[in-house]
């Protein structure tokens, strides 16, 4: 008894020092709902969110200088590819947390819980990117996926919000079934042993012979789980309605963060446990690819609201994402992700600052309301050019380069004809995009915009930055994308 | 004067423009007089850079000259590369040379959004000269799509009623032919990894693939070099992807006219010129009796179309799809003739209709209409306008002295080598084009003047200046065209051993002529349209 405690005692001093930026995340989160909750009065629990925005800050210093490793009995590493997307949700999160002053503060709304729900979130999405074994990853996606229930209905008095809530979470726990019974399958294929990953990579191709329907259908179900986290079609009607209702600063978050770490979950599955299984799950996975290109390229076109329309250009840009995870080589394809990943968090977080701030209060996110806001905001209007132009792929942009990588290497490994309808379907979605452009700058009039604060006007400068330089400086990216490499 | 010439001032007369744009960025939106100064300064400064160039040319040799290259992503292979051989030195100095003229014809008609407008001119200015100068794949690309975003802006802030329309409609049209022809740079890009073993994005390195490429079979080469076709077809614009063009012709403001049909449409013959044929030799010569088919067809229905036009603007445009047409025509001939022709048309073409452009928005800015039947007997009150309407239009029907003859004889020339047949269609072609623009300048400047005309003013120094240069560049091309020879010559001679090197030794033109008997069944059938 007491050898068996010691080593699990050792074995979690040996692997704690990996989660040290969850740990903290964690820890905060709760003494900031207990007692922290008590240090500030009702109307000053803005005075949370410099301590949020810290305690991530601190975070991702801390992922930042922690050394790779795996432990808890190869349930979690830290590698490359973990890294590398928790700086994306670190990121993201950061950016979260700033943007959501100027709403919250106009209705009203500043609680201590959705700091804290934030930081839960990012400590669930910190674990999925380190995941390696399929029980962990189901931990660290429930995690992640609870706190967002929440915030995505945050604003509970208002009935799209609450809509919103309510289908992200009964979608969100059918998709989690789904998941969790395709895991059933693989384990009984495998003879109840084995959950790790690397062990289920070794493992399945021997069991295939024998079990295949059970293997083949506990890799499609997983293959569909994964599918609605990252919101490809057909599995995203939950999307636009969820990313219409949710407060606007955590649309952004989640058009980021959790497509980010669920795309490192992705990854990992895909490349280690079932890579050996490609010809299996490749074809229903272009299909996917393809399906959500088409669909939300296509489906943007028609919408009148700023956050639908970015919906459903998510969906289009995770499409094209896909095709990393489709490709055989899977370093090659992780880079190429996460690379995109990266300048996608630039875009997005800076058209969303812009959406924030053009909203004011959370009404008026119509395109149209964007109409003249090259002679009002001349700054922001063009952020918002480059930020268009740059998801239209429009080159010397940031957006064309990641594009045109992935694409590079979606060809390299015979993906040519998920390749021409991406380019395609990015000739439309340029139409949607441009319709943007045209109402900021070819049409005059539209309410007055007053201008934007600190937070937002370096949230957008940086981003406008690193999307118009971004090119110029592609040796030093792809040199990034190069330490992403696995272990 | 030559010693001037190198690859640092190539870069400088590139820049210019793009320089001059972000120095007018830092200028107060109020002062709209530093802007059109400005920007004249700016284009006219790269133009008298860019002329050290035309001493500096070495032709008597093929090589790319004035090249600069570094190193940009090694691991993928892109540099930046620029330099220039005879045929990008043409189109470069046409562009630089109609940068001067672009700008100071808007001084007038531009009256609102002064700074966007001289800025996204000048953006504009800088990129479409970036696509004659590089000499990477990449660095390529990069330029070929940029100058899709000025020019969208320019049409879409200050163009005609329906320039939303237009403006969206050119942009998405040329954007999805040239994604495509991105997956065909990539699939080459690998095939030549393969090949090779390394990574090279350069033009040089691409057209070394020929071999490679055509030893990959005959539908691999074909659906690559469709894909490359598309984008070139679509930009040129071959029949049948012109229907951009009117719409954007008619609309945008004079100088994007100016430059649409100036410059910009010659990206796509230069496309042609400088990708399709070199490296898909094989693929070219399939393609060749379909190819010429859509010239004929386009230099037809362009003339016809043109000539039931009773909007000038868009009898001009119309001619645009007609005279290009000739252009290919001259280039699918795969003989010297042919593409020195094609060449000269390119050049001519980017000379004389950003004139009759130029001509009909003189016009346009005193009475707002572009409607043939609202002039008449101009000549009376405006005979300096209608001396040089006329020198423009017989610069462009081909008048023998001026600058559009030569392009077309030579043009004609190659095709009657090709298909003799053929080249008799396109001659009766060039009747028609004569028949459209006499008919328009008879009914514009000759006749009954009516009440509303009598009292237009004639041209002012200004708009005479934007002329001058045009009609100078008409008058030497047309008596004394060998200097344009003497450039393209080499680069030419080094063109026709890459697509067609069994040219000259007898069997090559049979065997151009006796490649596949799809030809004659299209292409009469297009005459008769």
């Amino acid at each position: 008894m007491t050898t068996f405690s010691q080593g699990l005692w050792d074995s979690l001093m040996q692997g704690s020092p990996l989660i040290y930026p969850q740990i903290l995340l964690i820890i905060i989160a709760t003494l900031m709902l207990w007692p922290g909750d008590l240090f500030f009065a009702k109307g000053e629990k803005h005075k949370w969110a410099p301590v949020a925005f810290l305690t991530l800050a601190l975070s991702g210093a801390l992922i930042y200088l922690g050394k790779p490793g795996e432990g808890f009995s190869g349930m979690y590493r830290v590698d490359g590819l973990a890294r590398g997307f928790q700086v994306i949700v670190i990121l993201s999160a950061l950016a979260a947390v700033a943007l959501s002053q100027r709403t919250l503060n106009a209705l009203r709304e500043q609680t201590v819980e959705y700091y804290a729900l934030i930081l839960f979130a990012t400590a669930g999405m910190l674990f999925l990117c380190g995941a390696t074994d399929i029980v962990s990853v189901y931990f660290a996606l429930e995690l992640m996926a609870l706190c967002f229930y929440i915030l995505v209905g945050y604003f509970r008095t208002q009935n799209r919000g609450v809509e919103a809530g309510l289908k992200y979470y009964l979608l969100g726990a059918f998709s989690s079934a789904i998941f969790i019974y395709g895991v059933s399958l693989l384990f009984m294929a495998t003879g109840g042993l084995v959950t790790n990953l690397a062990e289920l990579g070794q493992k399945l191709p021997l069991v295939i012979q024998s079990n295949s329907l059970l293997v083949f259908g506990g890799v499609l179900f997983i293959l569909v789980g994964m599918c609605f986290k990252v919101a490809a079609a057909p599995f995203h009607q939950w999307s636009p309605d969820v990313y219409d209702g949710a407060p606007t600063p955590i649309t952004a978050f989640m058009a980021t963060a959790p497509k980010a770490a669920a795309l490192a979950a992705f990854l990992r599955i895909f490349g280690t446990a079932f890579h050996g299984l490609m010809d299996q799950w490749s074809l229903p996975l272009q299909f996917v690819a393809a399906a959500s290109m088409i669909l939300g390229n296509v489906a943007a076109i028609r919408q009148q609201s700023m956050k639908r329309m970015l919906a459903y250009s998510s969906i289009a840009h995770v499409g094209y994402m896909l095709m990393g995870v489709l490709a055989a080589d899977t370093v090659l394809g992780t880079q190429a992700v996460w690379l995109y990943a990266l300048v996608y968090l630039f875009m997005n977080t800076g058209a969303f600052a812009i959406v924030i701030h053009i909203q004011k209060g959370g009404q008026g996110e119509r395109i149209d309301d964007f109409r003249g806001l090259g002679h009002k905001r001349p700054g922001l209007a063009f952020a918002m050019l480059v930020f268009m132009f740059s998801m239209a792929g429009i080159p010397p942009l940031a957006g064309f380069f990641t594009k045109f990588y992935l694409f590079n290497i979606a060809v390299q490994n015979g993906l040519t004809g998920l390749v021409v309808i991406a380019v395609l379907t990015s000739a439309v979605s340029a139409f949607y995009y441009l319709w943007v452009i045209r109402q900021m700058y070819f049409h005059e009039g539209g309410a007055e915009v007053e201008a934007p604060g600190t937070a937002t006007t370096m949230i957008v400068t940086m981003a406008c930055a690193v999307t118009l330089l971004a090119t110029f400086f592609g040796l030093d990216l792809l040199k990034w994308a190069g330490s992403i490499g696995w272990l | 004067m030559s010693a001037f010439a190198n690859s640092s001032t190539l870069l400088l007369a590139t820049f210019l423009p793009l320089i001059g744009a972000l120095v007018l960025l830092l200028v107060p939106q109020e002062n709209t007089k530093a802007f059109k100064q400005g920007a004249l300064l700016a284009m006219t400064l790269s133009f008298i850079v860019s002329l050290a160039f035309w001493f500096g040319y070495d032709r008597s040799s093929d090589a790319v000259q004035w090249t600069l290259s570094k190193d940009w992503m090694p691991s993928l292979g892109i540099k930046f590369s620029v330099g220039m051989d005879g045929i990008s030195l043409l189109l470069w100095l046409l562009t630089t040379f109609l940068g001067p003229i672009a700008t100071l014809c808007s001084f007038e008609a531009i009256e609102e959004r002064e700074k966007e407008y001289y800025i996204w001119l000048l953006v504009l200015q800088t990129s479409m000269l970036g696509v004659f100068i590089a000499q990477d794949m990449f660095l390529f690309y990069i330029f070929w799509e940029v100058m899709l975003v000025p020019m969208y802006f320019l049409i879409g802030i200050w163009g005609g009623p329906q320039k939303l329309y237009a403006a969206i409609k050119l942009f998405l049209y040329t954007l999805a032919g040239s994604l495509l022809m991105l997956v065909a740079i990539l699939a080459i890009y690998f095939l030549q990894h393969k090949s090779t073993g390394h990574y090279d994005f350069s033009i040089a390195g691409f057209q070394a693939m020929a071999p490679v490429i055509a030893a990959q079979g005959k539908t691999f080469g074909l659906l690559l070099a469709s894909a490359f076709f598309l984008a070139f077809a679509i930009k040129v614009p071959m029949f049948p992807f012109h229907t951009w063009l009117p719409d954007a012709h008619v609309q945008a403001p004079t100088a994007g006219s100016v430059i649409l049909a100036g410059v910009l449409l010659k990206m796509g013959t230069y496309g042609f010129v400088r990708f399709l044929l070199p490296i898909f030799p094989d693929a070219t010569k399939t393609l060749m009796p379909w190819m010429l088919a859509l010239a004929i067809i386009g230099i037809i229905y362009g003339a016809l179309v043109a000539m039931v036009q009773a909007d000038m603007k868009k009898l001009v445009a119309y001619s645009s799809v007609s005279h290009l047409g000739m252009c290919m025509l001259g280039l699918f001939a795969l003989n010297p003739y042919g593409i020195k022709g094609a060449l000269f048309q390119m050049i001519n073409h980017g000379i004389s209709t950003p004139g009759l452009f130029l001509a009909v928005a003189v016009v346009y800015d005193r009475r707002h209409t572009r409607m043939i039947a609202d002039y008449g007997g101009l000549m009376k009150t405006m005979p300096v306008y209608a001396t040089v309407f006329i020198i423009m239009t017989l610069s462009s029907i081909g008048l023998p002295g001026l600058n559009g003859f030569i392009g077309e004889l030579f043009s004609l020339w190659g095709a009657f080598q090709a298909f003799p047949w053929l080249g008799a269609v396109a001659t009766v072609a060039i009747v028609l084009g004569a028949t459209y623009m006499l008919w328009m300048v008879q009914r514009v400047l000759f006749g009954e003047i009516s009440e509303a005309n009598t009292k237009m003013p004639d041209m002012s120094r200004r708009e005479l200046a934007t002329f001058i240069p045009l009609i100078a560049a008409a008058v030497w091309i047309g008596l004394y065209p060998q200097p344009f020879f003497r450039v393209m010559e080499a680069p030419v001679a080094k063109l026709m051993v890459q697509v067609n090197p069994a040219y000259g030794q007898g069997p090559a033109l049979e065997q151009a002529r006796t490649t596949p008997e799809a030809a004659p069944e299209t292409a009469p059938e297009g005459g008769r349209r």
